[in-house]
């Protein structure tokens, strides 16, 4: 025992990162132990073909906390994000639906389809906007306990009242119906334009196994809208060099900062002496000794994988076992020869800078569902596509491209099991697909790499290839995530934290589980 | 102008919301006049399905009128694929008895779950029975009722308010998966979760389905109360029911009501107008929309009231061998017979809750949509879908196919047409988490009141909803005689 750490890190994702920079900003000794052989988690880079660089997961950002591109000086470490530009969705019909960087633009595309929904556009626009600004606070918020009579938890729930209070009947009523409605439901109540509700609403079932007419997708929908980049609500973009290049950009500020992060460190178990975390002890039988251990992996990950059950309240134990995660989606990366050629936009163009979002009607989106619903794969799937080569021209060889295939709906518990076979039927559903919409597609793919839910988690580790490290489902949000009465980023083991996106504020590349996980431990003088 | 209009009181449509209203109105000295457009009373003896508050027994004295509630045991006979049924009792040991055939960790869990959904219950029925607080308010006696509200959730204790929070939005699919393995006890709690709701038991919210419609039973009974409610308001002295008379206009003057248009052109004056017909009916149809504040108006449309059931009576020559038979053996047959509804087809294998009445045999059967993909209702598909109910019924009850003697089928656009139902949606509006407590009728309006002056709401359309009779015409009536205007 010759180091002691103050605190471990388990898990190089981006949670685990933020957390390991910020305890190492403030003067801790930091460990952080990453199973890979290069950290990121789900946002990594990797050249999968040789010359081909693929986001081989999570693939575009918008959420990271602003605070944290701040508080960390993310830009210094290689940060640099790429605005991708728009959204177009080509229709069954030839026709087609694109969102464009610039308004005008895009109201007078709107138009074209429905001027009714041209003007909606914009005061639905305004609507989100304030429902976002008034959701963001909670996501830098610790989530009080409304059962305990602590007078933090209620100080912190009168708090929380009176910011509801404080937004207005007409906002409070339009949040609440945010929080409880179906995305198709929500839209229906703004739009006629099928296709458009159904773009919409893609953004509302993505990484749940819902389909866009289930309540409770209008809040997935509120949650891809608090996207902030620069400042500019809403703005997507790809991270230069690939997602990897974010995680790398934090692990460059934890270093910074005197972290030290190791890679190809698996943590076997968290060792517990006297209800106390006292290290871990690694795959290879390595012991490392700290007093406080914090983890980013899943909330089943760590507590009924890494710690002892002996150590846990039995009723917290049966909490975590039902916290749901059922992954629901796909990827599909393609190395492509040539670019595909798009019926309803022929040749290279602007839209293929942006996001090509295959949901031509809600039927179509909530079919794909059906499917997944009784344990198959979406024979014809909703798909965002893109093509970052074409804005970061790094990722190809010269003249070549990559193409990401973000796939739902694909569920970790297909019917029979997945196999081999399974995943490559998966993956021809997909390209089959995509052909309906750009029939040269199959001639363009030099290489093709597909992961279902369950490469996902054996590549990842999150559990059943839950993107959002849990469904992010009314249930399992602020108090109740990941269990009643531990949703603060502690556990019942004192000085085991937690700091993944299995607890508040949850999902995407965000950063904030791992920043609030760091403040609480800080606060403890852990 | 027929009557003078002091302190008099016109309720639109005689249900239960309607005449409890009236009743209550009645016996704080209001001169109350009911209009029911139809003429007949057939409706008022069917037995009536929702529970009835104890505030309206009693403040009422129904039970000196007759008053019944009708239980049967079993509360439910579910018809199980190997021919077998699964018979739910009011006895909780006795269901147990009969889940441990199917499994026996369910029929362990079994006391526990119905204890802890009762707890649930109670705190649904208290919040039933007043006005529905909006959070928003600043007037310090409803801050005050909030308060009370909020300690009333806090003597749950932990384990209840957790549940509290957790349960209501949930899709009630997985809460059931949470506790029990046996697809046929999941159907028989499924479909309670998603009665009159155009979603499957996978959709979020639908585990609050369950418990509204927990409310007012006992312990381990997952059905509304049955009672005669309606057959005893009709017949209670102190009001003046007028049958046959159809209202289709609502009078205004200077932004206040002032009476009725009736069919045949007679106006009838009133200094206020309680309506138990559904908001959209009320507010777009009788009162002139263009009166209305555009947003107003716009909420009101976008009220969701989208008819998922039809009502099939049969008239049996002998009596079935069952008291309520179901057919919803599992979670996913419920799921599949709602995919159906969901692309406007009526559910190939609907779930079916047959009730046996007398020498009649009343069947739920739901999916049904009001909106069909491929036309309109008509006769051959008010045939067929009798056709099917009766057929799947017979599969699982093949005495009672010799035993029909006439059928009546009412599809939803049926019970529009003759009850004046917008889409033909029994509870008059959906009951989804964003349709229910302060947000039902719509934002800002669930104190029974409308913008126009002396046009009261009474009917399930408003807080607390379908299934619970004469919750709503009782509130409302209060707000009627103690509110500020």
């Amino acid at each position: 025992m010759s180091i002691t750490w103050d605190a471990i890190v388990i898990g190089g994702g981006h949670n685990g990162l933020v957390n390991a920079a910020y305890l190492a900003r403030a003067g801790r000794k930091v460990l952080v132990l990453e199973q890979r052989p290069r950290v990121g988690g789900a946002a990594v880079t990797e050249e999968i073909f040789p010359g081909f660089k693929f986001s081989m997961f999570s693939y575009v950002v918008s959420l990271l906390r602003p605070e944290i591109i701040r508080d960390l000086d993310l830009p210094s470490h290689g940060l640099h994000i790429l605005p991708l530009g728009s959204t177009v969705t080509p229709m069954e019909n030839g026709n087609y639906l694109a969102a464009w960087a610039d308004h005008d633009e895009t109201r007078r595309e709107l138009y074209r389809h429905s001027p009714r929904d041209a003007d909606a556009y914009d005061e639905y626009g305004r609507l989100m906007f304030h429902m976002a600004h008034a959701v963001k606070p909670i996501l830098s918020m610790v989530p009080p306990d409304p059962t305990s009579l602590a007078p933090r938890d209620l100080m912190g729930l009168l708090r929380l009242g009176k910011h509801f209070r404080d937004l207005g009947a007409e906002k409070f009523h339009a949040l609440y119906k945010l929080m409880t409605m179906s995305s198709a439901d929500f839209l229906e109540e703004w739009f006629e334009t099928d296709v458009l509700k159904a773009t919409k609403s893609a953004s509302g079932i993505i990484g749940t196994f819902l389909g866009p007419r289930s309540p409770g997708t209008a809040y997935v929908l509120l949650h891809h809208y608090m996207g902030e980049l620069d400042g500019v609500f809403r703005a997507w973009g790809f991270a230069k060099g690939g997602t990897g290049s974010v995680s790398e950009s934090i692990a460059g500020a934890a270093r910074r900062f005197g972290a030290e992060v190791r890679t190809d460190a698996a943590v076997a178990h968290v060792l517990v002496k006297g209800g106390r975390a006292a290290g871990v002890v690694l795959a290879n039988g390595e012991e490392i000794r700290a007093r406080t251990v914090v983890s980013g992996l899943d909330p089943r990950r760590t507590f009924l994988g890494l710690v002892d059950r002996k150590e846990l309240p039995e009723e917290f134990v049966a909490d975590i076992e039902r916290f749901k995660f059922r992954g629901s989606s796909g990827k599909v990366n393609l190395a492509l020869g040539a670019l595909p050629n798009f019926t309803c936009m022929p040749g290279n163009g602007p839209h293929l800078r942006g996001a090509m979002s295959i949901s031509p009607s809600l039927d179509y989106v909530e079919r794909a569902y059906d499917d997944a619903k009784y344990g198959e794969f979406s024979r014809r799937p909703f798909m965002d596509i893109v093509i970052p080569s074409l804005i970061d021209p790094g990722m190809a060889p010269p003249g070549k491209h990559v193409m990401s295939i973000f796939v739902q709906y694909a569920p970790y518990f297909l019917k029979g099991g997945w196999t081999d076979a399974k995943r490559e039927a998966f993956g021809d559903a997909v390209v089959n697909a995509v052909e309906r919409f750009a029939p040269n597609i199959k001639s363009c793919i030099l290489h093709r790499q597909v992961l279902t839910p369950l490469d996902i988690e054996r590549i990842t580790g999150l559990s059943e290839g839950n993107i959002f490290g849990g469904e992010l489902a009314l249930h399992q949000l602020f108090f109740l995530r990941p269990a009643p009465g531990w949703a603060k980023y502690r556990s019942p083991v004192r000085g085991l934290y937690q700091c993944g996106a299995g607890t508040h504020p949850g999902g995407g590349i965000m950063g904030a589980s791992g920043r609030l996980a760091a403040m609480a431990i800080l606060e403890d003088r852990a | 102008m027929s009557r003078d209009p002091m302190q008099s009181v016109i309720v639109i449509g005689a249900g239960v919301n309607g005449l409890v209203a009236a009743h209550t109105l009645a016996g704080a000295g209001r001169r109350v006049l009911v209009l029911e457009q139809r003429s007949d009373t057939e409706t008022d003896a069917s037995p009536n399905v929702g529970w009835v508050p104890p505030q309206v027994v009693k403040e009422l004295s129904l039970d000196t009128h007759g008053f019944a509630v009708r239980r049967t045991d079993p509360w439910i006979s579910s018809a199980l694929p190997d021919g077998s049924r699964l018979e739910l009792w009011h006895d909780v040991g006795r269901s147990a008895e009969a889940i441990r055939r199917l499994s026996l960790a369910d029929a362990a869990k079994w006391p526990e779950f119905c204890a802890r959904m009762r707890k649930l219950g109670s705190v649904l029925e208290a919040l039933y029975v007043v006005p529905p607080t909006d959070v928003e308010t600043t007037d310090p006696m409803e801050l005050l009722r909030l308060a009370g509200l909020g300690l009333r959730v806090r003597r749950l204790g932990k384990q209840g308010m957790i549940d509290l929070l957790r349960i209501l939005p949930m899709a009630v699919a997985e809460l059931l998966d949470d506790w029990f393995a046996s697809d046929a006890l999941k159907g028989v709690l499924g479909a309670a979760g998603v009665t009159h709701l155009h979603q499957g038991p996978r959709s979020g919210g639908t585990a609050f389905g369950l418990l509204h419609h927990h409310v007012g039973s006992p312990t381990g009974v997952f059905r509304p109360p049955v009672s005669n409610v309606s057959q005893v308001l009709s017949a209670l002295p102190g009001i003046e029911i007028r049958r046959g008379a159809t209202v289709t206009g609502i009078t205004l003057k200077d932004g206040r009501a002032t009476g009725v248009v009736l069919a045949g052109g007679e106006e009838i004056a009133a200094s206020q107008i309680a309506s138990s017909a559904d908001p959209r009916r009320t507010m777009l149809g009788l009162a002139a929309p263009g009166w209305l504040d555009p947003e107003f108006a716009l909420a009101v449309r976008n009220i969701k009231c989208r008819g998922v059931a039809a009502t099939v009576t049969l008239t049996v020559d002998r009596a079935p061998d069952f008291s309520t038979l179901l057919i919803a053996p599992s979670l996913e047959y419920l799921e599949r017979a709602y995919d159906d509804a969901k692309y406007g087809r009526v559910s190939t294998h609907p779930w079916l809750e047959a009730r046996a009445d007398g020498n009649r045999v009343i069947v739920h059967a739901q999916y049904a949509p009001y909106e069909l993909a491929d036309g309109s209702w008509d006769d051959a598909r008010r045939t067929a879908l009798g056709d099917l109910v009766v057929e799947r019924l017979t599969e699982r009850a093949p005495s009672l196919r010799s035993a029909i003697t006439a059928r009546e089928v009412l599809t939803p656009a049926d019970l529009e047409r003759r009850y004046g139902l917008t889409e033909g949606h029994a509870y008059q509006g959906e009951l989804t988490l964003d349709q229910i407590l302060f947000m039902r009728p719509v934002p800002n309006w669930g104190h029974y009141r409308t913008p126009i002056t002396g046009l009261f709401l009474c009917g399930a359309g408003t807080h607390p909803g379908g299934a619970i009779a004469g919750a709503s015409g009782r509130n409302a009536a209060r707000e009627i005689l103690h509110g500020k205007d």
